[in-house]
């Protein structure tokens, strides 16, 4: 919850201020939770993004004029400079609190929490066996690229090579994840998803009076710095 | 010729699937490998294409190392047809499924069209050529598979499970494949858990458990009275005919006829 507060603070706010304090939120619940090295992948994951964003707003921010370097036919601009900071820390900011997210909750706490709080179990499952299949297919995209390889496709080599070597690629992809819906639709039909009884939750959620306190108070300021922004009480550069 | 010294791996999760394998397969031989789920058999024959890198140990293929072939370069040498067909059909067009690994492989035109032709046939998907692959059942995609496998026309051909899922005239068209691989001369390394059709189809055969290669010899040696034990520890039993065989005294590997004859002669 905290962790889904901070990347949409992130991503609403613009100039230097939010996105730091969302940082700094992410850096504390890291620490706490003793992720540090389960995190390092999703903080090298964020490198190729930010590069390509500074590159671009450095050097091609339209309208800047405040040259500070030139680099052949390239102008670098301060402006593009300051925006090209704020970008990127909002996209670390934005995407380290989705990997705290994913790290901290366990699907299964989420899905039974969501179902205490009253959200329908269709949803509930729909939400759950989206968050499943992403391993699920990205295990299935190693086998799908290891029998097409077996067959003597390349995937070294030239750019259009590798392109192309995609293709047979996502049919066994596609085909694969919707038959295993509906497999799984089947399943659970045979053992009455749908009767119209409440279920009993089997793991009771640890909760206290501090952590919901937390919850709500930064549940409200998120929602409040969303409005605002979106009625223009908040300027976007 | 394909050689196995010493070849253990280890999945990166920890996972020791393949734990000390030797072992010589020869240019021509037809091998099948069986063994309980897991026992690493799966793992490897993923080795002989490079699809999997030795943790430790050495795979030769005509006695060269794997280790600094690409699997593209490989699958001209060994081709593999996996388990799951679903994971491997891809073409809106069963005949452009089976040219993809020809035409991978550098066949053009004529040669491509009669490659797919004669596998198609090999399988019985002749009449099915411009149907859409999941049009077909399951024991037909199967086949496919294994059609654009034999259509590489490659040295050495593995299959894993080929007969699964395949009712009594499948499981014959498979033996028959077997027979005509065999009868040109090419190696065919078989995983399977259908034991008649070990015994019957393959003069070698290898037992794996827990990743190591526990019996290796023909059939009648590896199904014979004295393995049994040694059999029950992987979960493999021999076939009926072979129990009732050993119990008849015709051996481990009797004919249906022979055995049919005994029984018919046997007092009261
Ligand atoms: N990608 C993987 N990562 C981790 N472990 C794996 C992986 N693939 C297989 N294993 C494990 O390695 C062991 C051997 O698996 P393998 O698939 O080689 O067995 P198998 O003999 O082919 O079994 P089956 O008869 O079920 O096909 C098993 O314990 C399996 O769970
Ligand atoms: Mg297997």
């Amino acid at each position: 919850m905290i962790a889904l507060s901070t990347a949409a603070l992130a991503f609403v706010l613009r100039g230097w201020l939010a996105p730091i304090l969302a940082l700094i939120v992410v850096g504390a619940t890291v620490a706490r939770a003793g992720l540090g090295r389960a995190f390092l992948p999703f903080v090298l994951a964020t490198l190729p993004l930010l590069i390509s964003i500074v590159l671009i707003d450095v050097f091609l921010y339209p309208g800047a004029t405040d040259t500070i370097m030139v680099i052949g036919p390239l102008r670098a601009t301060g402006t593009g400079l300051t925006i090209a900071g704020q970008a990127s820390l909002r996209i670390v900011a934005f995407a380290l609190s989705v990997a705290v997210f994913a790290l901290t909750t366990p699907t299964d706490d989420l899905l039974a929490d969501l179902e205490r709080r009253g959200m329908g179990r269709r949803a509930t499952f729909i939400i759950g066996a989206a968050i499943q299949t992403i391993p699920r297919l990205a295990a299935r995209a190693g086998e799908v690229a290891d029998s097409q390889r077996a067959r003597g496709l390349n995937t070294e080599g030239s750019v259009w090579r590798r392109v192309r070597g995609v293709v047979p690629l996502v049919g066994p992809m596609i085909s694969g994840a919707l038959s295993e819906v509906e497999e799984r639709t089947l399943a659970l039909e045979a053992r009455a998803f749908s009767a119209p009884a409440r279920r009993a939750l089997l793991r009771p959620m640890p909760d206290d009076a501090a952590q919901r306190a937390g919850r709500w108070l930064l549940g409200l300021a998120t929602i409040v710095l969303i409005v605002a922004t979106i009625s223009g009480h908040l300027a976007l550069p | 010729m394909i050689e196995v010294r010493g070849l253990v791996h280890v999945y990166p999760d920890g996972t020791r699937a393949v734990d000390g394998v030797h072992l010589r397969i020869g240019d021509g031989e037809q091998i099948a490998i069986i063994g309980q789920n897991g026992s690493g058999k799966s793992t490897l024959v993923r080795h002989f294409n490079g699809l999997l890198r030795p943790t430790l140990g050495d795979v030769l293929i005509d006695g060269q190392l794997t280790a600094g072939l690409r699997v593209a370069a490989l699958a001209a040498n060994v081709g593999l047809a996996f388990q799951d067909p679903d994971r491997q059909i891809f073409a809106g067009q069963v005949r452009t499924e089976v040219a993809f690994g020809p035409h991978n492989l550098g066949l053009r035109s004529a040669a491509l069209e009669t490659a797919v032709t004669k596998a198609l046939d090999a399988v019985g998907l002749t009449e099915q050529g411009e149907r859409n692959p999941y049009d077909l059942g399951f024991s037909n995609r199967k086949l496919l598979a294994l059609a654009s496998i034999l259509a590489m026309g490659t040295p050495t051909v593995v299959l894993d499970e080929p007969t699964t899922g395949q009712d009594l005239r499948g499981v014959e068209r498979v033996r028959r494949i077997v027979a005509d691989l065999a009868a040109a001369g090419r190696t065919v390394v078989a995983i399977s858990h259908d034991m008649r059709f070990v015994a019957e189809a393959f003069p070698r055969v290898v037992v794996m458990r827990a990743g190591r290669v526990i019996l290796d010899g023909t059939p009648g040696e590896v199904f014979a009275e004295a393995n049994w034990g040694a059999l029950a520890g992987t979960y493999v039993e021999p076939q009926l005919a072979s129990r009732v065989g050993v119990r008849l005294g015709l051996g481990s590997t009797p004919t249906d006829a022979a055995l049919i004859e005994a029984l018919v002669k046997r007092p009261g």
